[in-house]
């Protein structure tokens, strides 16, 4: 693994009882590289991206991130370790429904100790940098979908990650709200080189990565 | 943990929250409640002998009077003699000891229950002083009497009046108000415990049936220590044999034969299945929250959270819950206490405590001590049924966070 790796996946399997979801996939994500992982409903996308985000483990193989071996870590490890280096971004937000926008974003934040204040300064800032200021009191069941994945990549971001894996982050939305939430994507890993894993299964939004992976029956065809 | 978070979740989730409490608050009221009405009805069971400055009245049954003529001993109450009595104050646990001598007096115009008293005990029958309404208490050293006021009226004895008893006279001095007076050791004619002891000695008619010797009395007001009253009261039994009569705060409570006051068990394991029901329905109302939220704790773990942090996070919740739910139980408890209050409870004197011959008129009338149910919640169970809540809750929280620990952060993909 070279300096420039962030992410490396080894002979990685997945078995879920007799089916075997993910198929001795080997890939490999640059520091600031924005990668799709593009397949069919069903093709063990999201397994894979779980398997390489440390929110599931591996069958078989060995996953590298952020030049550590995770694979043999134990839950608590893996959590802290998300924590400090990992963000998500998931298709149905999984926002905490009775917190408000700024105390989703502040979630992670929650175990840590630091003040009430700091969490909630660093919160609104990231609120209003995707333009959120206005809905930062408000609740999840009173925003928009739009609203509610600016909300989602806010907190994707409050731990400064080093690597982001979004799951079909515009799969719950219309086509135009999909596309400022792309836009918003594009422009983190354009402006602040951030690293994302995106995986969806529409292709015109895979083509705005920088790098395409393809997937069918639980390998990686392209 | 973030307090702040486990304030919000059970406010927004006010339905679920309400339940736990309301659930649980009631199982912490009837537990309060249950053993609140246990210790009234001991306290009210004290009260017959708490009038009487004592907590055990000790007399001796023994051969019922062979002629009705003089002084005579009902047959409730005969001889305990002076050695008895020193052995008796040996006992471990006695604090102090009021003695009396009950006789009833035949004389050829009149009968009389006469009660010779310790002027100035505190224990026993001198406690009369507060219910002296005319003239004055007994004074030391003088062959004098006080006559109770229904019985003056009856046969028109005034104070400053000079009456006949066993041959010897008394000038009245006081009148006592009985109604008022405690309901056992009641008499018509109370004396200087010496001169009583005298009728006694000097009476044939007692003395062939129960030999008493100056110094004997034949009833005994004691004060125990509180821990120590039944195994003081065994004690006295051995010392006065079988025959002996020993009531104390026990003896009455069966005499109540309320289901609280027959058994402490009872109290116990009522209280005890009212709390059991309560934490059955709190654990299933947050067994409830916890599987609604699998997904919530998934994100809390995608995004960082231990499985110590989450299960704080709900002991927390659990805890905080339970808390408000001893408050309320014990905010029901009190108003629940203060209607139970308001009842009244007769507690029947047994026929040996009773003075009047039962052949004379309202002598077989069953006595009642009749108070109101002195219901009240000591701080120690309140503090004690907070201090339970709060346990159900850590135990709950601790038992269910851990559970809900053990969800995978990946729940949170695999409901996509």
């Amino acid at each position: 693994m070279n300096n420039a790796d962030i992410l490396m996946g080894t002979n990685l399997s997945k078995r879920f009882d007799n089916l075997e979801v993910v198929k001795d996939v080997s890939l490999t994500v640059k520091e600031g590289e924005f990668v799709s992982l593009v397949g069919k409903s069903g093709c063990g996308k999201t397994t894979l991206l779980s398997l390489l985000s440390g929110l599931e483990k591996p069958t078989k193989g060995k996953v590298i991130l952020n030049n550590k071996d995770i694979t043999g870590a134990s839950e608590d490890e893996l959590a802290l370790f998300r924590r400090d280096h990992v963000g998500f971004i998931f298709q149905s937000f999984n926002l905490i429904p009775t917190l408000s926008a700024w105390e989703n974003v502040a979630l992670p934040l929650f175990p840590i100790k630091m003040t009430g204040e700091q969490r909630s300064r660093r919160a609104h800032d990231l609120l209003n940098q995707m333009e959120m200021g206005h809905r930062i009191e408000h609740l999840p069941g009173a925003l928009s979908g739009g609203e509610k994945q600016r909300v989602a990549i806010a907190r994707a971001l409050i731990n400064n990650p080093k690597i982001v894996f979004a799951d079909e982050p515009t799969g719950n939305l219309d086509s135009v709200t999909g596309e400022a939430i792309m836009a918003i994507l594009n422009e983190l890993h354009k402006k602040k080189g951030m690293t994302m894993l995106m995986v969806t299964h529409a292709e015109e939004l895979a083509a705005s990565a920088d790098r395409v992976i393809r997937m069918k029956d639980g390998e990686v065809i392209a | 943990m973030n307090f702040h978070y486990v304030v919000k979740e059970l406010y927004y989730q006010r339905r679920r929250t309400i339940i736990s409490v309301a659930g649980l608050s009631i199982g912490i009221a009837l537990f309060i409640i249950l053993n609140a009405l246990s210790l009234a009805y001991r306290e009210a069971a004290r009260a017959p002998l708490k009038e009487i400055g004592a907590d055990i009245t000790v007399q001796r049954a023994g051969n019922v009077p062979e002629e009705l003529t003089g002084a005579v001993f009902p047959c409730s109450a005969i001889t305990i003699s002076r050695e008895e009595v020193s052995k008796i104050e040996k006992i471990p646990g006695i604090t102090g000891i009021g003695q009396a001598v009950l006789v009833w007096v035949f004389d050829l115009n009149r009968a009389w229950i006469v009660l010779g008293i310790e002027r100035d005990n505190p224990i026993g029958p001198a406690i009369l002083r507060n219910f002296v309404t005319e003239g004055r208490f007994l004074e030391n050293g003088k062959q004098e009497a006080l006559v109770e006021i229904g019985y003056a009226r009856q046969f028109g004895i005034k104070l400053g009046d000079i009456v006949s008893v066993a041959g010897r006279l008394f000038p009245i001095v006081g009148l006592v108000d009985a109604s008022r007076a405690p309901k056992i050791a009641v008499a018509n004619l109370y004396l200087p415990l010496k001169d009583a002891q005298a009728i006694a000695v000097s009476s044939k008619p007692l003395q062939s049936v129960s030999p008493f010797a100056p110094g004997d009395v034949n009833l005994l007001f004691i004060k125990a220590d509180q821990q120590q009253i039944i195994s003081a009261a065994a004690a006295m039994k051995s010392i006065l044999g079988e025959k002996a009569v020993i009531a104390t705060p026990e003896s009455f409570l069966k005499l109540l034969g309320s289901l609280f006051a027959l058994s402490d068990k009872f109290t116990l394991a009522a209280s005890l299945i009212a709390m059991l029901i309560a934490i059955l329905i709190a654990f299933k109302t947050m067994a409830g929250n916890v599987s609604e939220r699998a997904k919530e704790i998934g994100v809390m773990k995608a995004v960082g959270w231990t499985q110590q942090n989450v299960t704080m996070q709900f002991l927390m919740e659990s805890v905080l819950q339970c808390f408000a739910a001893g408050l309320l139980g014990i905010l029901i408890a009190i108003i629940v206490a203060f209607g139970l209050s308001f009842m009244t409870v007769n507690i029947p004197i047994p026929w040996e405590m009773s003075p009047t011959p039962h052949f004379l008129p309202g002598g077989g009338v069953q006595l009642y001590k009749t108070l109101r149910l002195p219901v009240h919640i000591p701080a120690t169970l309140a503090f004690f049924a907070l201090l339970l809540s709060v346990f159900v809750g850590g135990f709950t929280g601790a038992l269910l966070g851990r559970h809900i620990s053990k969800i995978k952060p990946s729940e949170v993909s695999r409901h996509e």
